[in-house]
């Protein structure tokens, strides 16, 4: 699967064309965020907006513009995590379709904020942070305690355990969500995923967990390198495979359970960012990480604008528009492959 | 690129069965060796299903009691019996039966094409389009077309999609896989956005639907899964033996005459058409398919799943999931597909352990 090229590692070379390419994605972001800023029901001028930003008043046009901010800041972590778990996900389990669905976190958030929400009248608004992150842990626990056999954890056991929490989860919600209209109607707005109306303490609530995750997946990218060599030569490189698996799944859980927590359960953000930016990159883990983490925040934030574009003067769900740019996006990337199997 | 998980490959099949051992044979067209285990496990499995479709009928306030029954059958009875038989149990007991050997039959067909235990039809988009169907037919735009046929309509676009988005058609399980994860995602985005644009009591019945349910079967619904039963799983235990030889390697299997791209092909149309007459009769039920090979698999204790006994247990799965729901034993109005889900999804868990302590997998 994997092909080791015989020439010896182009890094400089790779450098000085990257380092730009990183300055230009970073470029992009910023653009992105702005015309996030600017976009919406009231759309703003951008020289405008950057008044606002930099010198607000307390202008018609400057109270929209700081209005949305929160929204924006919101996206642009929520996509750079989501993107940064995806690519520690399929480091981890060697599997090209890793998303933070894999290891049952998503299901594991849903089925704590259900619960909350059905049992005990908890889980609107912030107080989903405090139900989505134990979820989340217990789901990752849960998945790690089903997939490691006497040998070990094993990429395909990590899957197909993911598989089964996750399954098992579904069934739970959906049962409690059958019996429990006023849980239901809470959960089928959160779970289509959107940064709509979103509370500015939100940011600061979940703000911790994200950057825990990712200081982890800071000290993640030359093990996952090394992972994805297989267990044994991992081993031999001197890389400590399973401290690498419990830091990356602390990680995922970590980032997921925040953004998740925050903007509800999005798709494909984690799936087909680190693919898109594998073409440009290549399989290395010391740039993928970061330029993954960038293109999710524009990916997330991008598809939240033209979800107010295209419906305006409504707007369509982040998660909806994620799905529906994520799927052909990923049927590109099947058609281009040569030997699929 | 390879599928999330793929089984050993396995050794040659043994030589061709001696000439002592029973075969059965249908002209050259069919032949299958009777191993005697399978026999077994196959005439207890189908014997539970009677049992436990005796006591569907015969328990609860509504039951015909069981000497009645034989005689309601043939239908010597009062009009209660009749009613109870006719309107509110039988077409439900029927379609469980059907909708759990196609789905049964279908996974089978599914983990042996993709060489993946998690090869079901579900993975190429078939519920998760039925659902979006459902959906839009029943809520977005009522009154064109009935829900069930909403989701028929829904199951077989994701599957062109599928299909199309390939490139190769249905040859290739790997692209297979991965264009049905896409086709899925945005199927459910889209179910989510109906959600949240309904009143919440709409949206609760669909959201009920959606689950798969046996309530309110008529015999219209357990005629559409049983013709595609009764035509299909004949094609399907044909192209079975055929697919061995498919598993043996695409060279191997072209050189001995089964054409391997036509008869990936046609394994997967036959799945397709099994499934979707489920989905059309019970609504997207979740994890027969997935589950009852992998049963099958182990009682058979044959490499390959025996895609009979996978009919058989699917049925069999179906009908408890469902006597259990009419027992109301988790309350009574839960769809049965959430109980498959439920005991498939322990099963599988149940699988790992067990692995996990031989020391296997």
């Amino acid at each position: 699967m994997l092909l080791l090229s015989a020439r010896p590692a182009p890094t400089r070379a790779r450098a000085t064309r990257l380092l730009p390419a990183l300055a230009l994605a970073l470029g992009l972001l910023v653009l992105v965020g702005l015309v996030s800023v600017a976009v919406g029901t009231r759309s703003v001028p951008l020289d405008t907006v950057w008044r606002a930003l930099t010198d607000p008043s307390s202008s018609f046009d400057d109270t929209v513009v700081l209005s949305r901010v929160p929204r924006t800041v919101l996206g642009l972590l929520s996509g750079a995590a989501l993107a940064t778990a995806g690519v520690i996900m399929q480091g981890l389990t060697r599997n090209p379709l890793g998303d933070p669905g894999l290891l049952g976190i998503g299901a594991g958030s849903a089925a704590a904020i259900v619960t909350g929400l059905a049992f005990f009248g908890v889980g609107s608004g912030q107080e989903r942070v405090w139900l989505a992150l134990p979820g989340a842990l217990v789901a990752v626990v849960a998945v790690f305690a089903l997939g490691s056999g006497r040998r070990g954890v094993t990429p395909v056991r990590l899957v197909l355990a993911g598989a089964v929490v996750t399954a098992v989860l579904s069934a739970y919600i959906q049962a409690v969500t059958l019996t429990h209209p006023e849980a239901f109607d809470s959960y089928r707005f959160w779970v289509v995923g959107s940064l709509a109306g979103r509370d500015p303490a939100l940011i600061v609530e979940t703000l911790p967990y994200l950057v825990a995750g990712f200081v982890l997946a800071l000290v993640l990218p030359s093990s996952l390198n090394a992972l994805a060599l297989g267990d044994d030569t991992a081993t031999a490189l001197g890389a400590t495979v399973g401290r690498t698996r419990l830091v990356g799944a602390l990680a995922t859980a970590l980032l997921c359970a925040g953004s998740t927590a925050a903007v509800g359960p999005i798709a494909f953000i984690g799936l087909a960012v680190p693919h898109v930016v594998r073409l440009l990159t290549g399989a290395d883990h010391r740039w993928l990480l970061p330029f993954s983490a960038v293109g999710g925040a524009v990916l997330l934030v991008s598809a939240d604008v033209l979800g107010r574009v295209v419906a305006s003067p409504g707007e369509l769900q982040v998660g909806v528009v994620t799905a529906f740019l994520g799927a052909p996006v990923l049927l590109l990337a099947v058609r281009r492959m040569r030997g699929a199997e | 690129m390879t599928a999330p998980v793929t089984r050993p490959a396995r050794s040659l099949p043994a030589a061709p069965p001696a000439p002592s051992r029973p075969v059965l044979r249908l002209g050259s067209w069919l032949s299958l060796p009777l191993r005697r285990r399978l026999i077994v496990v196959g005439s207890v499995a189908l014997l539970g299903l009677l049992v436990l479709s005796l006591l569907t009928l015969a328990l609860g306030s509504l039951g015909v009691p069981l000497p009645d029954l034989a005689r309601a059958v043939l239908g010597d009875s009062d009009a209660r019996t009749q009613f109870v038989l006719n309107v509110y149990r039988g077409p439900r007991l029927v379609t469980a039966i059907g909708a759990g050997a196609a789905l049964g039959v279908s996974g089978a067909l599914f983990q042996t094409v993709t060489r993946n235990p998690l090869g079901s039809p579900d993975v190429i988009g078939l519920g998760a389009g039925a659902s979006a169907g459902a959906a839009t037919f029943g809520l977005l735009l009522p009154g064109i077309l009935p829900t069930p046929v909403g989701a028929l309509v829904g199951a077989l676009v994701a599957i062109g999609l599928v299909y199309l988005g390939t490139g190769r058609g249905f040859s290739s399980p790997g692209r297979m896989i991965l264009v049905g994860i896409g086709v899925s995602a945005m199927a459910t985005a889209f179910v989510q956005f109906v959600l949240t644009r309904v009143q919440l009591q709409e949206a609760t019945a669909l959201a009920a639907y959606l689950s798969g349910t046996l309530a309110d079967r008529s015999w219209g619904d357990a005629s559409v899964v049983w013709v595609a039963v009764v035509v299909l799983v004949p094609c399907a235990v044909a192209l079975g033996r055929r697919l061995d030889l498919v598993e043996m390697g695409d060279d191997v299997a072209d050189a001995l005459g089964a054409r391997s791209t036509a008869t990936r092909t046609l394994v997967v149309l036959t799945a397709i058409g099994l499934s979707t007459a489920a989905v059309a009769s019970a609504g997207p039920i979740a994890f027969v398919a997935l589950t009852a090979p992998q049963v099958a698999r182990r009682l058979a204790r044959a490499p390959g799943a025996s895609i009979v006994l996978s009919g058989l247990v699917g049925a069999l799965l179906m009908v408890l999931a469902d006597f259990v729901v009419q027992r109301g034993v988790f309350g009574s109005q839960l769809p049965v597909g959430l109980l498959t889900a439920l005991l498939g999804g322990v099963y599988l868990g149940y699988l790992l352990l067990r692995e996990w302590k031989k020391g296997t997998l």
